[in-house]
C-alpha cells in the first residue's frame, strides 16, 4: 500500500492535490482512499490531506502515521510542530518539498534518516500565480510514485479541476505536467510500505485513567487571554511593515481596523504590529491614509524568529 | 415536621423549597405544571425566597438552568417527556459543564402517538447525557430524593446534575401521606450551595463550554464524567445513610423487599413497583419465596448491588415500563449486561416483560401470572420469549377503534 | 452622551487577545474587538453556534473576561440564566457589586435571524438586562456559507448556486427586534468605528434589552481579498445597502444618511459572491431590482426623517 500525506496551508490547494493524486491512482487501477483533515483553522492555517492506494480493497482508515511520501507545499510548515510534517518521517519515508533550499541542507537541519527531494519554486512573478503551489507538488508526487503515467495524471487533473475556468485549468495542468516531467530522475523513488507488524509492534502505553474532581476535570478555562500562546502569525506568507517615517501618527486607523487586535499604539503614538498574531490580512495596508504600510514576503530569517 | 397528604408534584415543590433553591427557570408541560405553579405561588406570596422565570421553551429553560448553575447558584427545574427531549442537547451540554443542579422529570410517554400518561421512555432517553438519575416510587420519596439529589450533585467528588423522576398521574397527581421535615433539620443535612471554581465573577475570568479539538482531550473530559458518575454510587450510599440517620427514612440505591431469602425476584423501577411489592406480599402469603428488587439509581447503574441481590436466585422477571423498538426493555438489557460482568456466578433465568406503556395499568393478576411464568421458566431452565402485557380484550378494543378510524383491512381478518 | 467624537478617542490598545482561529480579515472579529474594547473585561459573553464557536478552543481563550458557550438557538436563554444568577448572588450578598458582570450575547446571523429568534423574543418579553451583538456575515458561515435568512437577494452561496443566486430576500431583523420595543436596537459597521463606538456607549448607558447588528464582511464567504474587509464595509454604507440606524423610545433614527449614494453595483462588483451578476453577462434585471429596493428604502427614510443626518 502507498501511504501519502500532503501538507500545506488552507487555500494552497492541498485538498485538490490529494484528490488529483487519488483519482490518478484510481485511473491507474488502484483501490484508493483519500481525505483532507482540517483543524479549527481557516484559510492560511496548516491543513493536511492523505491518500492511500493499494491493489486490494483498503481497510485502513484515518491519519497516516507511517507515510511512504510526505509532500509539503509550504516549507514554512516544516518547523511548525502543530503541522505534523515530521510525524512518521523515518528512513523509509521520502520528504518532497517545494523549496529553494537544497535537500542535504534540509536533511541536516531536520536530522532526517530518509531521502529529501526538493521541487524548485516556479520561476516568474511571485505575485499571484495562476496556479496553486500544490499543482506542481502533485505532479512531482505522481512521478515519485512511479505507477502513474502522464495520461492518467492529465485525466485526473481534468476531472478534478472541471469547475475552474479554462485559463485557470490550463495553467494548473501545465504546472502539474511540468513538475511531472522535471522529476523524471526520481521516477518510482517511493516504495510501498508494509502495514504495522501484528507480531512485532510497540505496545500502546495504556493507563487506567484516574478519577479527578471536577475542579480539575471540567473543561472550563480558568484564565484570561490564554490564546496569546497560539502563534497565528505562522499563517502568514507575507507581512505588513509600517514605515514610521511616513506614518502620520493619525487617529490610529490601523490599530482600530486590525481584526486581530495585533496593532497597538505606544505612548509616542507609534503603531507597532504584533507579528506573533498578525495573520497578514493587509486591512491595515489598504486602510492607512498615508500609505505608510507595505507588504513584504516572509523571509527565511522571519521563519527563524517564528519557530 | 408535619405529616400531611401531598401529591408527588407537591412533594417535589416542597423538596425544592426546603433545599432553599435560588432559581427556577420554568416552562409548563403536563403533568408537571403543579410543581411550578406551587413554587410560583410561594415566591409571589413571600413564603419562599427565590426567583422563578418562565422561559420560551424547554430548550431555553435547560440552557438558563445550566447557565445559572454555572454562574454559581442553586437551580431547580422540572419538565416531562416532549419537553425533556426538546431540551436534550442542552442536558448533555450542562452535564459536560459539570454544573450541579436538580431537574425533575414527571414521566410521560413520548409521541408518537402522543399521550399524557406515564411510562419511562422519556427519562431513560436521557440516560447517556451525563445526568445522574433517581427514580421514585412514592410521594415521600420524591421530597426526600430532591434533598438527596442536591447533596449528591454538589458533592465535590460528583459535580454532575441529577434527574429525579416521578411518574405522571400515579405520583404527580396522587396524594399520599408525606412527612415534610423541618427547615432546620434540612439545613443541617444540606449546606449552602458552593460553586467551587465554576462561577462567573469579575475577579476570576472563566471560559466555560469551550470547544475541544482532538479526540484525546475530548475522551479525557467525557470519561472523567463517567468516573464521577461511577463514584456517585459510593457518595450516594454515604448520603442515603446520613439521610436515614437524620430523618429515619432509608432510600438505598437498590430497594430490596423480601429479596434475601427469595428464590425468585421481580425487578422493576418507579411507582408501579409498589404494586409489585403488594403482589410479592400476597404471593408470599401463598408460600412462594419471591421478592422485589427496585433500582432507585439508574445512573450510575448500581451493577454491584444488583449482582449481589440477584446472586443465587433461580428466576428473575424484569418488568420494563419502557421499550426500545428493536431491542426490548431497557432495564432488562442493562441488567443482563451487568449480570454477565463481575465475578462468574450461575445466572438466574431472566424473563422480560413490557408493561405500563402509556400508563397502561398492570393488574395484580398480571403480577401473579408473571411470577408463575418465571417459576416455570426456572424449572425448565429456558427463558421465555419477551412478552408485552396485553390481553385479548384489549386487542378487541383496539380493533373497534381501528374500525372507526377506517384502518386498512377488515376487523377480525388479521392473525393475532 | 458619548465622549467619542473621532478615532482619537478610541482605545489605543486592545482587550481581545490574538491567536483565535477566525479567518484573516474577519469582519465579525473586527466588530467584536472594537466592541470588546468599549465594554471591557467585566463581561461574560454568551455565545451561540456559528463562526465564533471556535473563538475559545480548550485551553485557549481570547477573552480577558468570561465566556459561556451554549447552543445555536439558546444564547439569550443562557444570558437569562447568568443575569438572573448574578442578580440573585448580589441580592443575597454572596458576591460584591464589584464582582458583577455585564451579560453580552454574541451570535452570528444564522442564530439571530433564524433559530435564535424565539429565545431572543422571550428575553425581550422578559425585559432582560443584556446586550446582544450579532455579527452578520449574511449566511451560515461556519459550515461553509450556506444561505440563511440574512442572505441578500441574488447572492451566490453554497446552497444557492444557480445563475440568479439566492432567490429570497434579507430578513428585516432590525424591524422584528424593534417591534418588541426593547431599550435599544442599532445597526453598526466596524468600518465606521466612531459610529459604532457612539452606539455602544449609548447602549451601555441604558438598561434592558439592547441589540446590535454589525454587518460583518466575510472574505471567505463573500469571496474577496481579506485586505478589502474595511473597504467593503464602507461601500455597504455608502451604497445604501447597510443603513446605519438606531431604534429608541419608539422611534427609528438614522445615524448616517448617505448624501450621494453610490450605485449598488459598485458594492456588488467587489465581491465574488455577486460575480454572476456581471459575468458572463450583466444581469440588468437583477441589478436594477436590487438598486430599486435600496432606492425605495431611502425614499422612505427621507419621508420619515427628512434629510438631516
Amino acid at each position: 500500500m502507498y501511504r501519502i500525506r500532503f501538507h500545506g496551508r488552507g487555500g494552497q490547494g492541498i485538498k485538490t492535490a490529494s484528490r488529483i493524486l487519488g483519482t490518478a491512482l484510481f485511473l491507474a487501477g488502484f483501490e484508493v482512499q483519500d481525505a483532507p483533515r482540517y483543524g479549527a483553522e481557516r484559510r492560511g492555517a496548516p491543513i493536511f490531506a492523505y491518500v492511500r492506494a493499494d491493489r486490494r480493497p483498503i481497510n485502513e482508515r484515518g491519519v497516516i502515521t507511517r507515510p511512504d511520501l510526505v509532500a509539503v507545499a509550504d516549507e514554512s510548515l516544516v518547523s511548525l510542530p502543530m503541522a505534523g510534517v515530521r510525524q512518521g518521517l523515518d528512513h523509509h519515508a521520502i520528504l518532497l518539498l517545494h523549496s529553494a533550499t537544497p535537500p542535504d541542507t534540509w536533511q541536516q537541519r531536520l536530522n532526517l534518516a530518509g531521502p529529501v527531494i526538493t521541487l524548485a519554486l516556479p520561476a516568474g512573478d511571485p505575485g499571484r500565480p495562476s496556479h496553486t503551489p500544490a499543482a506542481r507538488l502533485v505532479g512531482a508526487a505522481a512521478r515519485l510514485l512511479g505507477s502513474i503515467d502522464r495520461q492518467a495524471l492529465e485525466e485526473a487533473v481534468m476531472r478534478e479541476l472541471a469547475a475552474l475556468d479554462q485559463d485557470d485549468l490550463a495553467a494548473n495542468l501545465a504546472a502539474t505536467l511540468a513538475a511531472y516531467d522535471e522529476t523524471a530522475a526520481h521516477h518510482g523513488a517511493v516504495r510501498e510500505g508494509a502495514p504495522i507488524s501484528a507480531l512485532d509492534y510497540r505496545p500502546p502505553a495504556w493507563l487506567v485513567l484516574p478519577f479527578e474532581e471536577a475542579r480539575r476535570a471540567a473543561p472550563a478555562i480558568h484564565a484570561a487571554a490564554t490564546s496569546v500562546a497560539v502563534n497565528t502569525g505562522l499563517w502568514r506568507t507575507a507581512r505588513p511593515v509600517i514605515d514610521l517615517h511616513h506614518c502620520h501618527r493619525c487617529w490610529w486607523l490601523c490599530s482600530t481596523f486590525c481584526p486581530e487586535s495585533a496593532i497597538a499604539v505606544g505612548d509616542d503614538r507609534s503603531p507597532a504590529i504584533d507579528y506573533d498574531h498578525c495573520k497578514g490580512c493587509m486591512v491595515c495596508v489598504a486602510q492607512c491614509p498615508a500609505h505608510a504600510i507595505h507588504v513584504r514576503p516572509e523571509t527565511a530569517a522571519d521563519q527563524g524568529e517564528r519557530s | 415536621m408535619t405529616r400531611t397528604l401531598l401529591t408527588g408534584n407537591g412533594a417535589a415543590a416542597w423538596g425544592a423549597r426546603l433545599a432553599r433553591i435560588d432559581y427556577v427557570p420554568a416552562f409548563p408541560i403536563t403533568p408537571q405544571t403543579e410543581i411550578i405553579e406551587t413554587l410560583a405561588g410561594w415566591i409571589d406570596t413571600g413564603a419562599m425566597t427565590g426567583r422563578l422565570v418562565t422561559m420560551d421553551s424547554e430548550h431555553s429553560m435547560v440552557t438558563a438552568a445550566g447557565a445559572a448553575a454555572t454562574t454559581g447558584v442553586r437551580v431547580f427545574s422540572a419538565t416531562s417527556s416532549q419537553g425533556l427531549l426538546y431540551g436534550m442537547e442542552m442536558l448533555y451540554a450542562i452535564a459536560g459543564w459539570r454544573a450541579p443542579l436538580v431537574l425533575i422529570n414527571v414521566s410521560r410517554g413520548l409521541a408518537s402517538p402522543i399521550t399524557l400518561e406515564p411510562d419511562h421512555n422519556d427519562v431513560l432517553a436521557a440516560r447517556d447525557c451525563g445526568f445522574l438519575q433517581i427514580h421514585c416510587a412514592t410521594c415521600q420519596e420524591v421530597l426526600d430524593s430532591v434533598l438527596i439529589a442536591y447533596r449528591l450533585a454538589e458533592d465535590r467528588r460528583v459535580r454532575l446534575p441529577v434527574l429525579v423522576n416521578l411518574d405522571g398521574f400515579y405520583l404527580s397527581f396522587t396524594r399520599e401521606p408525606v412527612v415534610v421535615p423541618d427547615q432546620e433539620a434540612v439545613d443541617r443535612f444540606l449546606p449552602p450551595h458552593d460553586p467551587e471554581n465554576i462561577a462567573f465573577r469579575a475577579e476570576t475570568p472563566m471560559s466555560q463550554g469551550v470547544a475541544v479539538l482532538g479526540g484525546s482531550a475530548y475522551s479525557y473530559f467525557r470519561y472523567q464524567m463517567h468516573l464521577a458518575a461511577a463514584k456517585a454510587l459510593t457518595v450516594y450510599d454515604e448520603i442515603a445513610h446520613e439521610f436515614a440517620d437524620r430523618f429515619g427514612r432509608c432510600h438505598e440505591a437498590v430497594e430490596c423487599h423480601h429479596a434475601d431469602d427469595a428464590e425468585y425476584l421481580l425487578v422493576m423501577m418507579g411507582s408501579f413497583a409498589t404494586k409489585a411489592k403488594e403482589a410479592v406480599d400476597r404471593l408470599r402469603d401463598q408460600g412462594l419465596a419471591i421478592g422485589l428488587v427496585r433500582p432507585r439509581l439508574i445512573r450510575p447503574f448500581p451493577a454491584d448491588h444488583l449482582r449481589e441481590a440477584l446472586a443465587g436466585k433461580k428466576g428473575v422477571a424484569v418488568i420494563d415500563q419502557n421499550l426500545s423498538p428493536g431491542q426490548g426493555g431497557i432495564l432488562h438489557t442493562e441488567l443482563a449486561a451487568a449480570l454477565s460482568q463481575g465475578r462468574p456466578r450461575p445466572m438466574p433465568v431472566l424473563a422480560s416483560f413490557i408493561g405500563g406503556l402509556g400508563g397502561r395499568n398492570i393488574g395484580a393478576e398480571e403480577f401473579y401470572e408473571m411470577a408463575r411464568v418465571i417459576v416455570e421458566a426456572a424449572a425448565t431452565g429456558r427463558p421465555p420469549a419477551p412478552r408485552l402485557l396485553f390481553s385479548d380484550e384489549e386487542l378487541r378494543e383496539v380493533r373497534k377503534l381501528q374500525a372507526v378510524a377506517r384502518a386498512a383491512g377488515r376487523t377480525g381478518e388479521e392473525r393475532p | 452622551m458619548s465622549g467619542i467624537k473621532n478615532m482619537r478617542d478610541l482605545p489605543a490598545s486592545h482587550l481581545l487577545a490574538g491567536g483565535t482561529p477566525m479567518c484573516a480579515g474577519c469582519g465579525g472579529l473586527e466588530a467584536l474587538h472594537q466592541v470588546y474594547d468599549l465594554l471591557g473585561e467585566k463581561t461574560v459573553f454568551v455565545n451561540a453556534a456559528g463562526c465564533m464557536t471556535l473563538l475559545a478552543v480548550y485551553p485557549f481563550t481570547p477573552f480577558r473576561g468570561s465566556w459561556l458557550y451554549t447552543a445555536m438557538a439558546s444564547a439569550p436563554a443562557g444570558a437569562q440564566g447568568v443575569r438572573d444568577a448574578l442578580d440573585i448572588l448580589r441580592s443575597k450578598g454572596r458576591i460584591e457589586p464589584a464582582d458583577d458582570l455585564q451579560v453580552v450575547v454574541l451570535t452570528g446571523d444564522g442564530s439571530a435571524y433564524g433559530m435564535g429568534l424565539a429565545a431572543t423574543s422571550g428575553a425581550m418579553d422578559r425585559r432582560l438586562d443584556f446586550l446582544y451583538l450579532c455579527y452578520d456575515n449574511e449566511g451560515y458561515g461556519n459550515t461553509g456559507q450556506q444561505y440563511s435568512s440574512a442572505t441578500p437577494h441574488g447572492a451566490r452561496t453554497a446552497t444557492s448556486q444557480g445563475s440568479r443566486g439566492y432567490p429570497g430576500y434579507k430578513k428585516d431583523l432590525f424591524a422584528i427586534w424593534a417591534a418588541h420595543r426593547p431599550a435599544y436596537v442599532a445597526t453598526v459597521s466596524a468600518a465606521h468605528p466612531v459610529d459604532l463606538a457612539t452606539k455602544i456607549e449609548t447602549a451601555r448607558g441604558l438598561q434592558g434589552p439592547r441589540l446590535i447588528i454589525a454587518l460583518s464582511p466575510c472574505p471567505t464567504g463573500w469571496d474577496f481579498d481579506p485586505a478589502e474587509t474595511v473597504a467593503i464595509g464602507k461601500l455597504a454604507v455608502e451604497c445604501g445597502v447597510w443603513p446605519l440606524k438606531e431604534y429608541r423610545d419608539g422611534r427609528v433614527r438614522h445615524s448616517r444618511i448617505p448624501k450621494a449614494r453610490r450605485p449598488v453595483a459598485e458594492y456588488l462588483a467587489r465581491q465574488g459572491r455577486f460575480h454572476h451578476l456581471f459575468k458572463p453577462r450583466r444581469q440588468e434585471g437583477l441589478l436594477t431590482e436590487i438598486q430599486a429596493r435600496v432606492d425605495a428604502y431611502w425614499a422612505g427614510v427621507a419621508k420619515n426623517e427628512g434629510q438631516e443626518g
